[in-house]
């Protein structure tokens, strides 16, 4: 734990850069999600409880980062079964929204317990892949096993982004905790394999979905609607882009979900090919240095757990700005740091707090 | 050798560079929609909000001489709704609950049926129920239990007041036909105009219709309008003034009410058309609203063809009524004098055929208008074959017969003078001199419509001038010279004075009003003869002519001239507000 008294000292220590690119994103995301709630009757009111948003955010990184990763991974397993203990809840007890249950309620705000599970996944595989690391295939077995619970629930809720999230998550951790290749491709490939046989137990709007990915015009006043819709407003957006609250797709609301999975659209619509270019250029930086720091750190399960966190973040962004342009299903994930969402952006706070604390401890000498 | 910590750092480099190429990849697509494929969404996006929208004008409205009306316009209502608020749960049975209340019977499997024939787009508007009255739609939106997402369209509707009763000659309105549109392509119609599909409505289409507006709007993914872009305002379609008058011609469908016919008056001196009543009728409104195929069939599968308008399209033999016309002709060209007499013993020979008069027994001496008030046919027989076929048949197109009068309606008959060439080119045969002694009484091939013996009979009435019958006095053309003597003319109009004085149309002059006129009864191989009086009035100072035709009528004396009669007098006793002449 960090002293207060070098808290100042500390915060002159972190990463600057990355720190910027991270408020970049989030003040375009704030941009894009007040232009496109102004087409709607609530007007602006999204923005204003996205900031919100970001105040309870920096609160948990400041605590995040106090609190410190050590800290964290000494309470990784209880952490671990709350994140469970609470997915197990949204599976029985949450309302069902469009066929999913992925909400609970704590009265005055909705929480999503499948980000938090993101952080306890992360955090549980750098503990696990740090004490036995995946070298044989008995500890690569158990290092599946140990994050196989969580997958499980995300998908029963069913919520197939997350479950990617999960995946690509204890995929990643694998990897860098230094899991021979030949195990991590026979995986992939066998998971590739069963793929197929997992068809008939998917909702039919899932299989729908996958359908229009693969051809819009299926039904394209339906599931293809948001696709075309979504790929008309980021083709029309051209390299200038129609300029700030002029983005007409989402004003005329042809443009489904504005605020949520479809921020990317907005932005791509209001600041072109130029905007966009730059907002994947940040993203590059982001993820740049976050590897960086976990490149910088001394500790093995820092490093897992810088992984786990950045495979995270990039798996959401490649695929929200993927789907953005028809290039990926819908799935409904948010777009980090752009995207309206309280327990999403909660989350990666958190989460980018502990990759604070992971730089901190870097630059400290050895006690 | 390398540590754990090594590999690992390795290893997450590979990721970044992963993750770097996949970003990669996106700034490809972003290249790939934004840069190199960005005209075509520009496109896209702009279609997907702009509408054009078509302001049809209110239509000009119809009127008859006093400023009665025939065709005007009426708002009705629609009640229109969008797919997404109609998908809702329950929604389809709470509106039809509703319509019941207030007495529009809808049950919701029709209303899913109405929506689901409409269902195009998700943001396609739907129209649930129309035709609905000012009052209903008030009654309506007043209701708390009415579903606020639902939207009344105004809607210009057709509506022809007197209905049957000028049917033929309003005509009627209706969506322009696939045909229609082709044939129209440079007039600016598109699909979905309403245009005139018959009688004025379709001859004075140009001036009633007005010119459409245009309006540009920007809509949201609802289709509702966001705002107006750009619009072109529309301009009213002009009024159309008829010469008709309605009492005059709701009279004559009466004096029809029992029979199949027609019955037509003309302004002797103008050619203004004041009656053209054919019977029997239609009722036009359902037309212009819009009828079913089955409502259709059953107007025109009616064996008495209500749509076939007898007084312009109806063609009959003119019989006895042709009397006057060959009398004048003969006079003319001095086969005849006045006071010349043939003598009727009941029949004459040609060759081996006999040509009987209609009493049988004869009518002994007589000089013209003797044969006019007793319509000899012996007389006219032996005028005839004086003359011959190339004369009379150069009297027959000088007043007219054999081409459209002119009237500015649609679907006018030509008639048929027929003639030696006529009857070689269709019948294939040589005309013979039993031909002539037929064609001088108006029978055999011999056809005339209602209206152009209406004309003729004009021409006798008004000193020997052809009028162009005309129901809009815009339509007015000089009445031309036939070129026929004043006194020639007065033995003939002395002629057929007698003839209601004294002769065989005596029941046309019981109605208080001194008609001159000449009976006639056509022969008719379908059935019973048809019945007919062509007759104008005052006698001696002419002003209206009249013309009835009554199919199966039998006897023109009996049944034709006391209708002739009493349109002549209820015109002369009910003078329009607006003269014409």
């Amino acid at each position: 734990m960090i002293r207060f008294s070098s808290l100042k000292e500390n915060l002159a220590a972190l990463d600057k850069i990355l720190l910027c690119g991270v408020l970049l994103l989030f003040f375009s995301g704030v941009a894009c999600i007040y232009s496109a709630g102004s087409g709607s009757s609530q007007g602006g009111n999204y923005a204003y409880r996205q900031i919100f948003w970001f105040c309870v955010s920096l609160c948990a990184f400041m605590a995040a980062l106090i609190v410190g990763y050590r800290k964290f991974m000494d309470f990784t397993y209880p952490i671990y079964f709350t994140a469970l203990l609470l997915l197990g809840i949204t599976i029985l007890f949450a309302p069902s929204v469009k066929g999913a249950q992925r909400m609970i309620s704590l009265g005055f705000i909705g929480f999503q317990p499948s980000e938090f599970g993101k952080i306890a996944i992360v955090l549980v595989m750098a503990k696990f892949l740090n004490r036995y690391p995946p070298l044989n295939l008995k500890t690569f077995m158990g290092g599946l096993l140990v994050g196989i619970p969580a997958l499980l629930m995300v998908l029963k809720q069913p919520d197939l982004g997350s479950t990617l999230v999960y995946v690509a998550i204890i995929l990643s951790a694998l990897f860098v905790a230094g899991a021979p290749m030949k195990y991590l491709l026979s995986f992939m490939g066998l998971g590739l394999a069963i793929c197929p046989m997992l068809w008939p137990f998917l909702k039919d709007y899932q299989k729908l979905r996958l359908l229009v990915f693969i051809d819009p015009m299926r039904d394209p006043l339906g599931a293809g609607y948001n696709v075309i819709q979504s790929r008309i407003a980021v083709g029309s957006g051209s390299f200038w882009g129609k300029g700030f609250m002029q983005g007409l797709q989402s004003k005329l609301r042809f443009l489904p979900e504005p605020h949520t999975d479809f921020i990317f659209s907005v932005y791509a619509e209001e600041f072109g090919f130029l905007g966009s270019s730059i907002i994947l250029a940040v993203f590059g930086l982001v993820f740049t240095r976050m590897i960086l720091t976990g490149m910088k750190s001394h500790e093995i399960r820092a490093k897992i757990l810088v992984a786990g966190i950045t495979v995270w973040i990039w798996f959401q962004t490649f695929e929200g700005i993927g789907m953005s342009m028809g290039l990926m299903p819908v799935t409904g994930l948010p777009l980090p740091f752009l995207s309206y969402g309280g327990s999403a952006i909660l989350s990666i706070s958190i989460a980018l707090g502990l990759l604070g604390s992971i730089a901190l401890e870097s630059v400290k000498p050895y006690k | 050798m390398l540590d754990a910590r090594d590999i690992m750092d390795v290893r997450l480099k590979f990721l970044l560079y992963g993750i770097l190429t996949t970003l990669f990849f996106l700034f490809a697509g972003l290249y790939f929609f934004q840069i190199v494929h960005t005209d075509k969404y520009i496109r896209l996006a702009y279609n997907n909000r702009l509408r054009l929208i078509r302001v049809s004008p209110p239509r000009g409205e119809i009127y008859d001489r006093s400023g009665l009306p025939l065709a005007v316009n009426e708002t009705t209502f629609s009640i229109m709704g969008y797919p997404l608020d109609l998908d809702k749960p329950y929604m389809l049975s709470r509106i039809s609950q509703v319509l019941s209340n207030h007495g529009i019977p809808v049950s919701d499997e029709e209303l899913a049926k109405t929506v689901k024939r409409q269902r195009l787009a998700p943001y396609q508007v739907i129209r649930l129920v129309h035709n609905l009255t000012m009052v209903q739609m008030a009654e309506l939106f007043a209701d708390p239990e009415f579903p606020n997402q639902l939207f009344p369209l105004p809607v210009w509707r057709r509506v022809y007041p007197s209905g049957a009763i000028v049917a033929n000659i309003t005509g009627y309105v209706g969506e322009i036909s696939e045909n229609e549109l082709k044939n129209a392509a440079d007039s600016n119609y598109v699909g979905g105009d309403i245009i005139g599909k018959g009688g004025i409505e379709r001859y004075h289409e140009e001036q009633l219709r007005g010119v459409p507006g245009e309006e540009a709007i920007e809509v949201n993914a609802r289709g509702r309008k966001v705002r107006t872009i750009d619009s072109l305002s529309s301009k009213r379609g002009d009024d159309v003034l008829l010469t008709l008058d309605t009492g005059a011609q709701k009279k004559a469908m009466e004096l029809l009410s029992d029979y199949r016919g027609s019955i037509v008056a003309l302004d002797v001196n103008t050619g203004a058309v004041i009656v053209s009543a054919s019977s029997p009728t239609y009722d036009n409104n359902p037309l212009a609203w819009g009828v079913s195929t089955k409502e259709w069939h059953e107007i025109t599968d009616d064996e008495g063809k209500p749509m076939h308008d007898r007084a312009i399209s109806g063609v009959y033999p003119p019989a006895s009524t042709f009397k006057a016309l060959v009398a004048l002709a003969a006079l003319e060209e001095n086969i005849i004098t006045p006071n010349m007499t043939f003598t009727c013993h009941g029949s004459i020979q040609l060759s081996n055929r006999v040509f009987r008069c209609w009493r049988r027994g004869g009518h002994g001496s007589l000089n013209l208008t003797g044969a006019l008030q007793n319509s000899c046919d012996v007389y006219f027989y032996q005028v005839g074959m004086k003359m011959g076929i190339d004369r009379l048949l150069k009297w027959v197109k000088k007043f007219g017969v054999g081409a459209p009068t002119g009237v500015d309606l649609t679907g006018e008959a030509s008639g048929n003078a027929a003639g030696p060439e006529w009857k070689k080119a269709n019948r294939k045969e040589n005309w013979y001199q039993g031909d002539t002694v037929n064609y001088s009484i108006g029978q055999g091939f011999l056809l005339l419509t209602p209206i152009q013996l209406a004309r003729v009979y004009a021409a006798i009435a008004n000193g020997g001038y052809l009028v162009t019958p005309h129901l809009s006095p815009s339509e007015f053309k000089e009445p031309v010279s036939i070129g026929v003597s004043k006194e020639k003319l007065a033995v003939v109009q002395r002629g057929l004075d007698y003839v209601v004085s004294r002769g065989t149309g005596s029941r046309a002059g019981r109605f208080g009003v001194q008609v001159a006129g000449k009976t006639g009864t056509a022969q008719n191989a379908h059935g019973l003869d048809h019945a007919l009086f062509a007759g104008y009035a005052p006698a001696n100072k002419p002003q209206y002519v009249a013309v009835a035709v009554v199919e199966a009528g039998e006897h023109g004396s009996s049944v034709a001239s006391p209708m002739v009669g009493e349109i002549l007098a209820h015109i002369l006793s009910h003078p329009g507000e607006k003269d014409d002449s």
